[in-house]
């Protein structure tokens, strides 16, 4: 459906993407996820059209658009703040796009109305000032504007991004729900990884301009392909050489004690797993434990590392601060990455990084 | 409300009654209440009984003469012309002129910047005199056009025409400040959405941008309208003899004790006129919002019109109307070197370029003198508003209650009449000894003109100054009462030092905007200590002759090097500004100077209404 080829984007003697290969699928719901300045939403506008790539193609739907304007290109885009015309009301805003092409008044009323039911707008809601509705109102006429000239794919940049928490994850439902509903190639811009996980079908992560990872949620959480993404996506400790020598040693495994080494915070624990599996339990001492209620996030130092774990608050056995522990570990958890290019060392890891 | 609690270790410090408990507010509020009563309310107040009740009952005499009268109902009709076509031309053109200079991509957009500029730092009296001495019959253009060709109208550049020409370039300092503060605040993304969705840049330009400058557009169209209402200098000047508008008809009936009723009555129709428009524009101004929904905005991108023959056009009118805006300033320049020859016959040689009436101006008394009386007049009404109402200012932010909105909104007087009618009113009710001034009579003295610059300036300063200790951080005052001080000690050691930053920026803006001051010493000024503004149109006249002519560009060329400066130091380095200014302005930007992006449709009412006294440009 979307097809970004060897994409180049330099401004001045900035290069802001070096080298970007991107395929999404028809009806996917894709995600560019990373860190402020990484790039992402460059790329985002380099597909919707305002920013010309120095090098590369961008193809929708098997046509070349590198040099169509963004309105010639058939994709729709719900903007960070929604860009609504703070002069227009609600109706005038999603025919804004109808108007310009000179639909009759007719259709384009029937269009509006058509779409606002569908974003579930009511007749009342059409006739007030955007300035009048709520966060979440904005954000569906933002979408019915976009979506009113049936375009072949929607883009979303960081739609959720100023809305406090609780909105932000009612919308986030909504917003995924409207997406599946039209059954629209959408791609959407984040730095919240909590968000692209619940949201997407596919993620690509992206560092310093260059994409570090492309897979599903799961993948990308479990099977990180480098240091970085396992370090932006969820909460994982550093271990030691010690460590993985000592984990080694107890369980026959053959992990690198050379390479940089991260086990996930909830796939430690404290209590040996009731099925046993793989897990070994290694020797250490309580360092910290905070109280969050749900659970306690604990530190335990084993063998020069201090490993984070989570203990669920079920009324069962909570170790104070000092007191000597084991910490039970899968070798097959632990996430390695070359010390010096930081993708993941091979073994059991399908994940692939990508150039 | 606000951190209102230093006083007295708390309680309910904000309230009238513990207001009156404090010696402090009481020595303010005596001297406030005097200085309201008989400078802002009964001079007004007289104006109305002499024209309505004269003898002590009613009379329609005044709006008997005034009927009869054919000069004052045509210089009525005159300046409603005035107001409607300057509301037109001045969005025209200032329209334009902001969209070239912050909104398309236009070759050399700074350079046209300042040019366009060159109107903030020479207004009123001075510009209408500068454009005469280079358009008008014996002007150095006009001499030039004649060599060229001998048989046009050497007045070709007067009535009407020349009147609205004239303010018209001289009103589009509103637009530049506020409309280009405002184009400022738009969402760059709403255009990328309009240009996503298909629209035309010229589509994006009327249907999203320019609805969304409305409301100050809107504000901006009521000052132009009001500048045209009003004018005084430049009908004088430039407008002859079949151009004649109500204020200089106040002005002449004003001279004569059997028409002052007359005058009078035209003062009262002029500033019923301004009150009314003032609360359309506020009106106007609260409904709706057009700005940013949003938290997230991203800054405009210049943008490129699209259509070759367009942008040649665009081109060309940008650079034409540089040249008409630049031509004036330069040309006085230059000719402030130049001889009394080559003034009058307009040509010019590099040999007869000299120092000569620099030196002049500067040694000879005469020349001197008016600089001199301006500089005096302009220091004494800074020096007494602004140290004055740092008092008031102080007061009005920390207690909210009923009486203190009555004093705020009395002090707004000046700001909602026109400054004849305020002249007007000083020369009637205090030509005869009166006992709210100690039995004195001021009419004629050197006093009344400095109690009218005072009184003009009040609303600007208390806006600014109430902003700037709004600003400051009240846990400041909290934890030095905490410690023990008192309120005057707390005033002066911790708000004060906050707070100078921006009265040092107030009182230079309204230094400058009194120097060249000619509206209110027209009416008000001592016969024999005359300021520069009404030397300067006696020059008009050709009182002085060719001499006075190179005076009055050299006065103009000082008066640019000192606008300019200040302009420079308040408005300009913006970039420091936040830090630099002080912490008494920090987080609040009308704290040192209005133009800023505001938030809010309210903040930028405030803000365009004190443009009638910060942007002296306006030629009235």
């Amino acid at each position: 459906m979307i097809r970004l080829d060897n994409i180049e984007v330099s401004f001045g003697d900035f290069v802001a993407i070096p080298h970007l290969d991107l395929h999404v699928k028809p009806g996917e719901f894709f995600t560019l996820l990373g860190p402020s300045g990484c790039g992402k939403t460059t790329a985002l506008r380099t597909l919707a059209g305002f920013i010309e790539p120095t090098r590369g193609a961008v193809h929708v739907d098997g046509k070349n658009v590198t040099r169509l304007p963004s309105d010639k290109r058939q994709v729709g885009m719900v903007f960070q703040n929604y860009a609504l015309f703070p002069s227009m009301s609600v109706w005038e805003n999603i025919a804004f796009g109808l108007r310009v092409r000179k639909e009759k008044s007719a259709d384009s009323d029937r269009l509006v109305r058509d779409i606002a039911r569908r974003v579930e707008l009511s007749d009342e809601q059409l006739h007030k000032n955007v300035a009048e509705l709520s966060g979440g109102q904005q954000q569906r006429v933002a979408v019915a504007r976009a979506l009113v000239l049936r375009p072949k794919i929607l883009l979303l940049d960081e739609p959720l991004s100023n809305l406090d928490a609780k909105l932000r994850h009612q919308l986030r439902q909504e917003l995924k729900d409207l997406q599946s509903d039209f059954g629209i190639t959408t791609v959407y811009v984040t730095h919240d990884q909590d968000e692209a996980l619940a949201m997407s079908d596919r993620v690509a992560v992206f560092n310093k301009g260059v994409v570090e990872q492309v897979g599903t949620p799961q993948a990308i959480y479990d099977e990180a392909a480098t240091e970085f993404v396992c370090n932006f996506i969820g909460d994982s400790s550093p271990l030691t050489a010690e460590f993985i020598s000592e984990l080694n040693r107890l369980s026959g495994a053959n992990l690198r004690p050379d390479a940089k080494s991260y086990l996930r915070v909830e796939k430690a624990s404290l209590t040996a797993p009731l099925n046993g599996g793989a897990a070994v339990g290694l020797a250490g001492t309580v360092v910290s434990r905070t109280y969050h209620g749900l659970h306690s996030r604990y530190v335990v130092r084993s063998h020069g590392a201090d490993v984070r774990l989570l203990v669920k608050e079920d009324g069962g056995a909570h170790p104070e601060p000092g007191t000597q522990t084991t910490i039970y570990v899968q070798p097959g958890h632990v996430l390695q990455y070359h010390p010096e290019t930081g993708v993941a060392l091979a073994g059991k890891h399908q994940a692939v990084a990508l150039p | 409300m606000s951190g209102a609690s230093v006083k007295n270790g708390g309680g309910n410090a904000g309230s009238a009654r513990s207001m009156l408990r404090t010696p402090f507010v009481l020595m303010v509020g005596a001297v406030l209440t005097w200085f309201i009563a008989a400078f802002l309310v009964w001079p007004n107040l007289n104006v109305l009984i002499s024209t309505f009740f004269p003898d002590g009952g009613f009379s329609g005499r005044a709006s008997e003469k005034l009927f009869s009268s054919q000069r004052a109902m045509k210089s009525l009709g005159n300046s409603f012309l005035l107001a409607l076509a300057l509301s037109i031309t001045v969005n025209v053109v200032g329209i334009f002129i902001v969209l070239v200079t912050h909104y398309f991509k236009i070759r050399g957009s700074r350079i046209l910047f300042f040019g366009y500029a060159t109107t903030f730092i020479y207004g009123g009296i001075v510009l209408a005199a500068g454009y005469k001495f280079i358009y008008g019959d014996k002007g150095i253009v006009t001499s030039l056009l004649l060599t060229v060709f001998p048989g046009m109208d050497p007045a070709w550049f007067s009535g009407f025409f020349a009147v609205l020409v004239v303010m018209t370039f001289a009103t589009t300092t509103n637009h530049m400040l506020f409309v280009g503060n405002a184009l400022k605040g738009v969402d760059y993304q709403t255009i990328e959405a309009a240009r996503n969705l298909g629209a035309s840049t010229w589509t994006i330009l009327r249907r999203v941008v320019l609805p969304m400058l409305k409301p100050t557009l809107f504000a901006v169209t009521i000052l132009s309208f009001l500048t045209g209402l009003g004018a005084l200098s430049a009908p004088q000047v430039l407008g002859g003899r079949e151009f004649q508008t109500i204020t200089p008809m106040i002005l002449t009936f004003a001279n004569t004790a059997t028409s002052r009723d007359l005058a009078a009555l035209l003062a009262v129709i002029l500033g019923v006129s301004t009150i009314l428009m003032l609360a359309v524009m506020s009106r106007l101004e609260k409904r709706g919002t057009y700005y940013s929904l949003s938290k997230v905005s991203s800054a405009l991108q210049k943008q490129q019109i699209t259509n070759p023959a367009a942008n040649a056009a665009v081109h060309a009118i940008a650079y034409l109307l540089f040249a008409l805006y630049t031509l004036p300033v330069v040309l006085i320049v230059l000719y402030s070197f130049a001889d009394g020859a080559a003034i009058q016959t307009g040509q010019i040689s590099p040999g007869s370029l000299t120092l000569d009436n620099y030196m002049r101006v500067l040694t000879q008394p005469s020349a001197l003198r008016p600089f001199i009386v301006s500089v005096v007049y302009s220091a004494l009404a800074t020096v007494i508003a602004v140290g004055g109402l740092l008092f008031v200012a102080r007061l009005l932010q920390k207690y909210k209650n009923w009486v203190a909105s009555v004093f705020e909104y009395l002090l707004h007087i000046p700001w909602i009449l026109p400054s004849a009618l305020l002249a007007l009113g000083l020369i009637i009710s205090y030509d005869h000894p009166n006992p709210l001034v100690g039995g004195a009579v001021l009419t004629g003295t050197t006093v009344i003109l400095l109690i009218a610059f005072v009184t003009v300036k009040i609303p600007f300063t208390l806006r600014m100054l109430k902003a700037s200790f709004a600003a400051v951080n009240t846990s400041m005052e909290e934890a030095a009462a905490i410690m023990g001080a008192r309120t005057l000690y707390v005033f002066r050691r911790i708000l004060l030092p906050l707070v100078l930053p921006a009265a040092a920026a107030i009182a230079a803006l309204n230094f400058n905007s009194m120097l060249d001051d000619y509206d209110t010493a027209i009416f008000l000024a001592h016969p024999l200590v005359q300021p520069l503004g009404l030397v300067i149109k006696a020059n008009t006249d050709g009182a002085e002759g060719v001499e006075g002519v190179a005076n009055t560009f050299v006065y103009t060329v000082l008066l640019m090097v000192i606008t300019g400066l200040t302009m420079y130091l308040v408005y300009g380095r913006s970039g420091k500004r936040r830090s630099g200014a002080g912490s008494g302005t920090t987080g609040k930007r009308r704290g040192t100077v209005p133009p800023a992006p505001s938030p809010t449709a309210e903040a930028r009412i405030a803000e365009v209404a004190d443009s009638r006294a910060p942007a002296q440009a306006p030629v009235s």
